[in-house]
């Protein structure tokens, strides 16, 4: 394998990296939190990806405009989706609200469909050309993807260290005890809702440039979004950052070398990940009942 | 004993009146209508087997690869080896089981959530796998199967599959309904109530729910030989892990906590429902999707549940809850 596939490989696999990493990011916080195993993660990654195209070629605003637009957009309505069904859901239980995040998620992907069609939308790249480092030439949109996800991904740690963030982790470890230090339970399940989604529409918006828009997209990456959760541990951010470049180097070098047998290869990899490691990369082994 | 507690659920003048229904329908129908009630038998047995092991608090996601497995056993079977069906049946349900052992070995101790997730990565994979090898036939199936036989009889015709499937829905229901009132299933019912409880009353819940989960296996391959003695043909595409979804949504619509009737009737609903949208052309998965939040909204207890509720009340005087031990909710701790 010459240098220059390798790299290409790499960069390739640390893009669809930060992708998984944001989704899945917003995945954990809100099955944690709000324990709410939230289907429709993958669509709303989608919906930001639509909502940049929307804005960068219907409207003519810049680039920048576009994400912050698919940051607020995506962030609205997984909002107004909280009130509206979500917190209705709760109380009868996980299955029920698992099951409204199908509906809604299949409701936004078909109300997409009808919309944009099934041709893969395009939105210009916003560098053109190539970079060249050391003799190597990279596609610099891919680059700008990947330092987008990790700047979003530092604000995300740093959002976590702020008073709402340890009400957060507070709410995860205990919902009853965070609720006797004075904790608006309800303020803290709206904002993780709309901070989990924004993460996904923040996602799309970053990687529309790169790779066109389609409504099949979001269902490829909530798959790939569960192994990362998997790998890394249920309720863990650094284990799913750690775990989404990984699998997303995977991915991009399985796809190159066994073709159509990729994700078999990633699934016997988390498999026997799992079995040596039960609580995933990072994350400490869930208590085993019975044993 | 036990017959009469499962008997007080509908009268019998009742019972009697649907069954005579059920068995006549092939003559009130038209083929089309026919052809989707044949699927919705299948989709029925794959409910069952859904509600089955949400008995032990573990919702399935991976129903779709096992009803693939079972489906791909008897296809290849028949077709290369040129087996009887009815010997395809049991060798489809062991292969399930013991590829399912293989797979729940590392998925069933680490609780639920990953339990689920486990199971939609393992829905996907047994696809690609369905597709990409070339001895099950790639992304273009296996081609045509023979139909099965019993003896000189052919099963080819609509109403003679029908009763078929009705047989194996009989076979499905007979089964969970024994499981359900044996020791083995009080335990189950334990774990479902409260998994901290029973596992301190001394019942081992991953042995349990490794039974639980094994056998609803090999109901599940059953359910996948009938789908092929139908369609002839078996078809990556066909155990997409979209199928996991919509049998979830049966049990809910139908009821989570009547695991024998609630996934049944949720088929029937949830089949229907976007067949009668067809005029509404492009517009009917939204309007499905959106029937579907309603249903979740406002009939959370599910169809049977409303019915016990609400309706049963006006025709049924004074009468205490008969408690048949299946009432036991499924305890959503997520953690556990």
């Amino acid at each position: 394998m010459s240098l220059e596939l390798f790299v290409q490989l790499l960069v390739n696999g640390l893009m669809s990296g930060g992708m998984y990493a944001l989704v899945a990011s917003g995945f954990t916080l809100i099955l944690g939190v709000i324990q709410v195993f939230n289907f429709a993660q993958g669509e709303f990654y989608m919906l930001g990806a639509f909502i940049t195209y929307g804005v960068v070629s219907a409207l003519g605003l810049p680039y920048p405009v576009a994400i912050v637009a698919a940051l607020l957009g995506v962030a609205i309505l997984g909002v107004l989706f909280h009130f509206a069904v979500i917190q209705r859901t709760m109380l009868h239980g996980f299955f029920h609200t698992m099951l409204v995040t199908v509906a809604f998620g299949s409701l936004v992907n078909q109300t997409s469909l009808l919309t944009f069609g099934f041709r893969n939308q395009v939105v210009p790249p916003v560098f053109s050309g190539t970079v060249t480092v050391g003799g190597l030439t990279l596609n610099p949109g891919k680059l700008l993807v990947i330092a987008g996800a990790l700047v979003v991904m530092m604000a995300l740690y740093y959002f976590m260290k702020t008073k709402m963030g340890t009400a957060m982790l507070a709410a995860t470890e205990n919902r009853e005890v965070a609720g006797l230090q004075g904790i608006n339970a309800k303020k803290v399940f709206w904002i993780t809702m709309g901070v989990g989604s924004a993460l996904c529409g923040v996602a799309g918006a970053l990687v529309v440039p790169v790779l066109s828009a389609s409504t099949t997209m979001g269902a490829n990456v909530f798959t790939r979004s569960m192994l990362v959760v998997l790998v890394g541990g249920t309720g863990s951010m650094a284990g799913a950052l750690l775990a989404a470049f990984l699998v997303g180097i995977l991915e991009s070098f399985a796809f190159q070398f066994v073709g159509q047998f990729s994700l078999l290869a990633i699934f016997v990899f988390v498999a026997v990940l799992m079995f040596f490691r039960p609580g995933g990369l990072l994350g400490k082994p869930l208590p085993i009942p019975g044993q | 004993m036990k017959q009469e507690n499962a008997m007080s659920r509908i009268t019998k003048i009742e019972m009697g009146i649907l069954l005579l229904l059920i068995v006549a329908l092939p003559w009130l129908i038209n083929p089309y209508v026919l052809q989707i009630l044949i699927l919705t038998i299948t989709y029925s047995m794959l409910g069952l087997a859904f509600a089955f092991t949400l008995r032990v608090g573990l919702p399935r996601f991976d129903i779709a690869a096992w009803w693939g497995v079972g489906a791909y056993t008897t296809a290849l079977l028949m077709q290369k080896a040129h087996m009887s069906f009815w010997l395809t049946l049991p060798i489809g349900g062991i292969v399930a089981m013991l590829l399912g052992w293989l797979v729940f070995t590392i998925a069933i101790p680490r609780g639920m959530i990953v339990f689920l997730m486990f199971g939609m990565v393992v829905a996907m994979a047994m696809q690609q796998l369905f597709g990409s090898i070339d001895f099950f036939g790639g992304w273009g199936g296996t081609g045509t199967v023979p139909e099965p036989t019993f003896g000189s009889f052919t099963f080819i015709h609509k109403p003679e599959l029908y009763y078929l499937g009705l047989f194996f829905l009989f076979i499905n229901l007979l089964a969970y309904w024994a499981l359900y009132n044996s020791k083995i299933g009080r335990a189950w019912n334990a774990i479902g109530s409260s998994l901290k409880l029973a596992s301190s009353v001394g019942v081992n819940v991953v042995r349990y729910r490794m039974a639980n989960v094994l056998i609803g296996n090999f109901f599940l391959a059953i359910a996948g030989s009938y789908f092929v003695a139908f369609s002839r043909v078996a078809v990556p595409d066909a155990f997409g892990f979209q199928n996991s979804i919509f049998v979830m949504m049966y049990a809910v619509v139908g009821g989570l906590f009547h695991s024998l009737l609630g996934p049944i009737l949720g088929a029937l609903i949830v089949t229907f429902i976007p067949e009668y949208l067809r005029v509404a052309r492009e517009y009917e998965p939204i309007i499905t999707a959106i029937a579907m939040i309603l249903i979740i909204l406002f009939i959370p207890t599910g169809i049977l549940g409303l019915y016990e509720n609400r309706v049963k009340r006006w025709f049924v005087r004074k009468k205490p809850h008969a408690g048949t031990g299946q009432e036991t909710g499924v305890d959503p701790e997520v953690s556990a």
